[in-house]
C-alpha cells in the first residue's frame, strides 16, 4: 500500500464567462477512503465533481490521481483510468436492456475485467436485467448509475446526490451498498445535502462556499464552524 | 470603378431583401427551437401568388400581399395546433420537426409542379415602376428600391412589435426561455402560434418581391432558398431575428461582387458561407445562441 | 447474447443475395433492379450514419458523387482497371468524409444543412466550367472504354452484400453498442468509457464509404453521367425516406423501405415523379407524427425482435 494519496485536487479554477464557480479548490483523498462534499447550492459541487471525472476542463489547477495529473482528459479515458460518477439526475441508455446498459461500461470503460450480470447482482438489478432502462422508477436508476460505474472497476467513485428522491427504506440500503464498496477497496467522493444520509457513511467532509473550501473535518465539527453556518444560512 | 459601386450599392439593395427572406425562419426558430425546411417553398409560394394576382387578374403584384398573408393566417394557425404540439412531446423534437418540415415542403413543392407546371415564369419588372432610380450614381430598377423599402418596414415593425409591445415582449420572453415563459404565466402557445404564422407571412412577403429580385421563378426553387435563408441567418445570429439584417447584407454584398468579379463561382457562395461561420463561430456575427453536439 | 440477432442477419444477407442474384434471370429490367439494389444500399449506407450516430447527412449524394467521379478520374487519367477504380471512387468519398469530419461537432439540424451545403459544394467545384480540363466540367463523364454493364451490376451486388454485412455486423457487435449508447446519451457513454469521437467517425467514415462504393460502381455502369445526375439532392432525399420509413437503427428496416418505396417510385414516378414527392412528403409527415421509428417498430410493438 503506497503512502501517497489516490487523489490530489489542488488550485482548481473553473469559469463560466466571467463567473467563477470554482475558485481554487483543493483537497486529497486516501485509496478507500470515503469523503463528503457539502455545501449550499450553487457552491460548485456539481461543478468539482464534472472537472475530476473528466466533463469540465479546469482554467487552472491540477488534479493528481494514481500520481498522474488527469486534468482536461476525456471522460473516457478517465474512465479506463479508474475514476467514475454517477449522475444528480440519471442518465440512462433508455432503450437498451439494463444488462445492455451495463455491459456497455463493463466492455469499454473496465476493459472486460467485470462481469455485467455480476454487477447486477452487487446492486440488486439481477432481476430486472432484461427491462428497458427507461422503464425503472427513480431509485432503480440510480442504482443503475451505479452499476454502470461500478462495471468500469474504479478506484474512485463520485457519487453526485444519489441520496434525493429516496425513501428512508432505499436510503438506508444506499448507505450500505457505498459501505460495502469502501470494503472492497473503492474511494468514494459523495456529494449530499441529506446529513443524516452523509453521517452513516462517513467521517469526514469538505464544506464548499462560492467555489472555494471553506472548511474541512467532520459534520459535527462542521456545524459549529461560523463559516460553515453563514454559508449555509446567509446564502 | 462603375462596377465595384453597382455591385456595393447593388448589394445592400440585394441584402436588404434576403434580410426579408431569412428573418421568417429566424423568428420561427427564435420563439419555437424549429427549423423550418418547408421555409423556401413557402417563399416560392408567395412568389406564384404574386405571379397569379398580375396574369390571372391583371393586378399589381402588391396586391398578393393581403392575399398571401390571408392564405397563411388561415393555413398556419390550424397547422401549428396540428402538428407542433405533437412534435414537442417526441423523443428529439428539434430532429423530428426538421423531418416533418422537411416532408412538408415536399409536398407544397409537388402540389406546386402539379398545380402549375415546371416552367419558370417571370413577372416584368415595370409592374413596380418603370425607368430607373439612381442611387450615389448607379442606376437602379425601381423594383430593387421598393423590395428593399419593403423589407426595411417589414424589419422595422418586427422591432416595435417585439421591443414595443406586450405581445412582443412576451415574444422575447419566450424566445430567452420557454420554462420560464411558462412559469411566469405566459400562454406560450399562442406566443409561439403568432410568430409560426408570422414567420409564413413574411415568407410570402419575400416571395412576392422574388420574382423582381431573383428574375426567374420556378417550383422548384425552395431548397436554395432555404439554404441561403439558413446561411443568412446564422450569419446574423440564429435565434436573433433583427440579426439577419446583417446576415442579409454581408450575403448580398458577397454575391454581388462574386457576380461582378468571378460569376463562375458565385453559385457556390452561400453554401461556402455557411459552412464557413457554421465551423468557426456557428454562434453568428452576432454571437448569441451556440449550438454544441 | 446476440446470437438470433447475428442468425435474422444471415437472413436478410441470404435474401438478397438470392433476391438480387436471381431475379435478373428471368426479369429483364437490369436498370431498375441496378437502382433498386444502389438504393437498398444507400440506405443501408445512411441507416449507418443515421441510425448509429443520430446525425441525419442531407448531403449524402456528396459522398456518392465523390465516388463516381474518383472512379472517372481513376478510369481516364490513371488508366486503372474498373474494379481498382471503383473502389479508388470509395477511398474519394473516404476522403471527403474525412474532410467533413468536423461538422460533427454541430448538433443534429445544423449538421444536416451544413452536410446538405458541402455537398453542393462539391457539385458546384466538380460541375465548374473551369475545371473542365480535370472533371470535364458540366459536360459530363463518358467511360464508355470500361462499359460493362453484366460485370457491374455483380459488383453492385458485392458491395450491396459488404453494406449490409457491415450493418448486420454493427447491431451485433460490441462497436453497434458503443454506437447505440452513444446515440442514447453521450455524456453517459463517455464516462462509461466510449470514445465518442472515435464511435462517430467510425460510422461516418463507414457510411461515406459504402454511397462512395455505389456511386463509383454506378458510374461505372451507366459509364456517361453529367454532375447533376450524381450530385443530385433527389439521391439524398430517396435514401433518407426510404430508411425513415423502413425504421432507422435497424438492418431490415432499409432494406424494407427501400425495395418498397423505390418499387413504388418505378410504377409511378418515373414518369411523374411529382405525384411521388407528393406521396413520400405526406408519408414523412404521416410518420414523423404517428410512427417515427418506421414500419420495423410495427414489428417491435408486437413483440418480434427486429435486427
Amino acid at each position: 500500500m503506497s503512502s501517497e494519496p489516490l487523489l490530489t485536487v489542488e488550485g482548481v479554477v473553473k469559469r463560466f464567462g466571467g463567473m467563477r464557480a470554482l475558485d481554487g479548490v483543493g483537497f486529497t483523498l486516501e485509496p478507500g477512503e470515503i469523503l463528503g462534499l457539502v455545501g449550499p447550492n450553487g457552491s460548485g459541487k456539481t461543478t468539482l465533481i464534472n472537472v475530476i471525472s473528466g466533463v469540465y476542463r479546469p482554467e487552472a489547477g491540477s488534479v493528481h490521481f494514481r500520481g498522474r495529473n488527469v486534468a482536461g482528459m476525456p471522460a473516457h479515458r478517465l474512465a479506463r483510468l479508474g475514476i467514475n460518477r454517477t449522475f444528480q439526475v440519471p442518465r440512462p441508455f433508455k432503450e437498451m436492456t439494463v444488462r445492455d446498459n451495463v455491459r456497455v461500461a463493463a466492455v469499454f470503460g473496465g476493459g472486460d475485467r467485470l462481469d455485467p450480470d455480476a454487477v447486477l447482482e452487487r446492486t440488486g438489478l439481477a432481476a430486472l436485467a432484461a427491462r428497458e432502462a427507461g422503464t425503472l422508477n427513480t431509485s432503480q436508476q440510480k442504482q443503475l448509475d451505479l452499476a454502470r460505474a461500478l462495471a468500469t472497476d474504479p478506484r474512485l467513485l463520485l457519487v453526485d446526490e444519489i441520496g434525493a428522491g429516496l425513501n428512508p427504506e432505499e436510503l438506508g440500503a444506499m448507505a450500505d451498498r457505498l459501505l460495502k464498496l469502501q470494503e472492497e477497496g473503492i474511494a468514494l467522493l459523495v456529494v449530499e445535502h441529506l446529513l443524516d444520509f452523509l453521517n452513516r457513511i462517513t467521517p469526514r467532509v469538505i464544506v464548499l462556499s462560492a467555489g472555494r473550501g471553506i472548511f474541512e473535518g467532520s459534520l459535527s465539527d462542521a456545524a459549529q464552524d461560523p463559516q460553515v453556518v453563514e454559508a449555509f444560512i446567509g446564502g | 470603378m462603375g462596377l465595384l459601386e453597382y455591385a456595393l450599392i447593388g448589394g445592400v439593395l440585394y441584402g436588404l431583401f434576403f434580410a426579408l427572406v431569412g428573418v421568417g425562419l429566424n423568428l420561427i426558430f427564435g420563439v419555437m427551437r424549429m427549423i423550418n425546411l418547408a421555409h423556401g417553398d413557402l417563399i416560392m409560394l408567395g412568389a406564384f401568388g404574386a405571379y397569379w394576382v398580375f396574369h390571372l387578374w391583371g393586378l399589381s403584384p402588391l396586391f398578393g400581399i393581403p392575399l398571401e398573408v390571408v392564405g397563411f393566417i388561415v393555413v398556419g394557425m390550424p397547422l401549428y395546433y396540428l402538428v407542433v404540439p405533437r412534435l414537442l412531446h417526441t423523443r428529439d423534437p428539434e430532429m423530428l420537426s426538421f423531418i416533418l418540415f422537411f416532408g412538408l415542403s415536399q409536398v407544397i413543392e409537388a402540389s406546386a409542379v402539379l398545380g402549375f407546371g415546371n416552367n419558370q415564369r417571370s413577372v416584368p419588372t415595370s409592374t413596380l415602376g418603370r425607368g430607373a432610380v439612381n442611387i450615389l450614381g448607379q442606376s437602379f430598377p425601381p423594383a430593387w428600391v421598393v423590395a428593399a423599402g419593403v423589407s426595411v418596414a417589414a424589419i422595422l415593425a418586427l422591432y416595435a412589435y417585439l421591443y414595443h409591445s406586450r405581445f412582443g415582449y412576451a415574444t422575447r420572453a419566450v424566445m430567452a426561455s420557454r420554462e420560464e415563459a411558462l412559469t411566469a404565466g405566459i400562454n406560450v402557445h399562442r406566443i409561439s402560434a403568432v410568430a409560426f404564422v408570422a414567420g409564413f407571412c413574411l415568407a410570402g412577403l419575400a416571395g412576392v418581391f422574388a420574382p423582381y429580385m431573383l428574375g426567374a421563378i420556378d417550383p422548384n426553387m425552395g431548397v436554395d432558398l432555404t439554404t441561403v435563408s439558413f446561411a443568412i441567418v446564422v450569419i446574423g445570429s440564429l435565434g436573433d431575428p433583427l440579426g439577419t439584417v446583417i446576415g442579409g447584407l454581408v450575403y448580398g454584398i458577397a454575391i454581388m461582387l462574386m457576380q461582378t468579379y468571378l460569376p463562375s463561382w458565385s453559385n457556390l457562395l452561400p453554401y461556402f458561407l455557411l459552412i464557413v461561420i457554421v465551423l468557426i463561430k456557428p454562434s453568428g456575427l452576432l454571437g448569441r445562441t451556440v449550438r454544441h453536439a | 447474447m446476440r446470437r438470433p440477432g447475428v442468425l435474422q442477419g444471415g437472413a436478410v444477407l441470404a435474401l438478397l443475395a438470392l433476391g438480387f442474384g436471381l431475379v435478373p434471370l428471368f426479369y429483364g429490367n437490369q436498370s431498375l433492379l441496378f437502382s433498386m439494389m444502389a438504393y437498398v444500399a444507400l440506405a443501408q449506407g445512411l441507416n449507418v450514419a443515421y441510425g448509429f450516430t443520430g446525425y441525419l447527412p442531407f448531403g449524402y449524394v456528396g459522398f456518392f458523387g465523390a465516388g463516381a467521379y474518383g472512379t472517372a478520374l481513376a478510369i481516364t487519367f490513371l488508366h486503372w482497371p474498373a474494379v481498382p477504380a471503383v473502389l479508388g471512387g470509395g477511398v474519394l468519398a473516404l476522403i471527403f468524409g474525412v474532410v467533413l469530419a468536423p461538422l460533427l461537432r454541430l448538433s443534429g439540424a445544423y449538421f444536416a444543412i451544413a452536410n446538405l451545403a458541402a455537398s453542393q459544394v462539391l457539385y458546384y467545384v466538380v460541375a465548374n466550367p473551369n475545371l473542365t480540363s480535370v472533371t470535364q466540367g458540366p459536360y459530363g463523364i463518358k467511360l464508355t472504354s470500361v462499359f460493362a454493364p453484366n460485370l457491374s451490376y455483380a459488383v453492385l451486388w458485392v458491395i450491396l452484400l459488404l453494406a449490409t454485412g457491415a450493418a448486420v455486423y454493427l447491431r451485433t457487435s460490441r462497436l453497434g453498442l458503443a454506437l447505440r449508447a452513444i446515440n442514447q446519451d453521450p455524456v453517459s457513454a463517455e464516462m462509461a468509457g466510449v470514445n465518442l469521437v472515435r464511435g462517430r467517425m467510425v460510422a461516418w467514415l463507414l457510411s461515406a464509404l459504402v454511397a462512395g462504393l455505389v456511386g463509383g460502381v454506378y458510374g461505372w455502369h451507366v459509364s456517361v453521367f453529367y454532375p447533376q445526375s450524381v450530385f443530385t439532392l433527389r439521391i439524398s432525399i430517396f435514401a433518407i425516406v426510404f430508411v425513415l420509413f423502413g425504421g432507422a437503427g435497424t438492418v431490415i428496416g432499409p432494406v424494407v423501405g427501400a425495395v418498397l418505396l423505390y418499387g413504388l417510385y418505378d410504377v409511378i414516378g418515373i414518369s411523374t415523379p411529382e405525384y411521388f414527392q407528393l406521396i413520400y412528403g405526406a408519408l414523412i409527415v404521416g410518420l414523423v407524427l404517428f410512427l417515427p421509428e418506421g414500419l420495423a417498430s410495427l414489428a417491435r410493438r408486437r413483440g418480434w425482435d427486429v435486427l
